[in-house]
């Protein structure tokens, strides 16, 4: 898929999406995943588990993650160059939504 | 008192997931418990009488589930009660907060299109049934004796009734993608 579908079906990204992509920066699997974005949002989001492999399976498909290896029949998965050019893109926007409401607060 | 309780039909009067998750939820509050869920549950469940559980109850619908599916629920602490098709039906026992396998609102509604594009199916097949029933019907009508004119009526009203029912059910579904 080209990157311009690409950035069609993922930006705006929900929150959930940003936070699982993110999290991959680093290897990890789905529960590790769930744990890190509860610790860094300081238990706000607490990720499900059918959520968590729903998205994990959209962002696979579409060339943001890859499952680098599998143990015990459970999977890591690391971001690759597309996502992580999502997630800078992404980053950006929120970035500019802060400037934004800044003056606001 | 008895300590078996048979219920017929459940997926067909529970259409909504959430509406099944909180029916088999209650089920457990009231002492009623399954042990399994099988291929045949959707038409007969058989609940057994024990000590009242707090279950959450999870409707997924995966048609090609991958290797990490069960291992990721398993992981969250989900208990895998069974399979009927394409519907995976979890649960996990809590106190206060109910857990929740779909923790936003885009992966609920996801959960809901997967289950209407699973009901679609069904929704095809007896589509297809009745147009070439009705097509056969047409076409040979006249070499038709009256037995045979009833029979195809029979057919007909059941393909297109259950065509019906199933265009209710996706509708419901839909209605209810937010739960």
């Amino acid at each position: 898929m080209n990157i311009e579908k690409i950035r069609k079906r993922f930006i705006p990204m929900s929150e959930t999406m940003f936070y699982i992509l993110l999290s991959l920066q680093e290897e990890r699997h789905g529960y590790g995943i769930m744990l890190y974005v509860k610790k860094l949002t300081k238990d706000r989001i607490v990720l499900g588990a059918g959520t968590i492999y729903q998205s994990l399976s959209k962002l696979e498909g579409d060339g943001l993650i890859i499952h680098v290896d599998e143990i015990d029949r459970k999977k890591n998965y690391v971001i690759t160059d597309i996502g992580r050019q999502i997630l800078s893109e992404e980053a950006n926007r929120i970035k500019e939504i802060y400037s934004i409401v800044e003056g606001l607060l | 008192m008895k300590d078996k309780k048979i219920v017929w039909l459940s997926a067909f009067r529970n259409v909504v997931p959430a509406d099944y998750e909180n029916w088999l939820e209650d089920s457990s509050l009231q002492g009623w418990n399954i042990d399994k869920i099988d291929q045949w549950s959707s038409i007969l469940m058989t609940f057994k009488r024990g000590n009242p559980k707090k279950y959450r109850y999870v409707y997924d619908v995966q048609a090609m589930p991958k290797k990490d599916y069960k291992t990721t629920y398993e992981e969250f602490g989900w208990e895998f009660v069974g399979q009927m098709a394409s519907v995976f039906i979890w649960r996990k026992e809590y106190k206060q907060e109910r857990p929740e396998s779909f923790s936003d609102k885009e992966s609920l509604e996801k959960r809901s299109k997967r289950d209407i594009a699973a009901a679609s199916v069904s929704f095809m097949m007896f589509l297809l049934a009745a147009i070439i029933i009705t097509v056969v019907f047409i076409v040979n009508f006249r070499y038709l004796k009256p037995g045979d004119i009833l029979q195809f009526i029979l057919g007909m009203v059941l393909t297109y009734g259950i065509f019906i029912y199933m265009a209710y059910v996706m509708n419901k579904i839909n209605k209810n993608r937010q739960r």
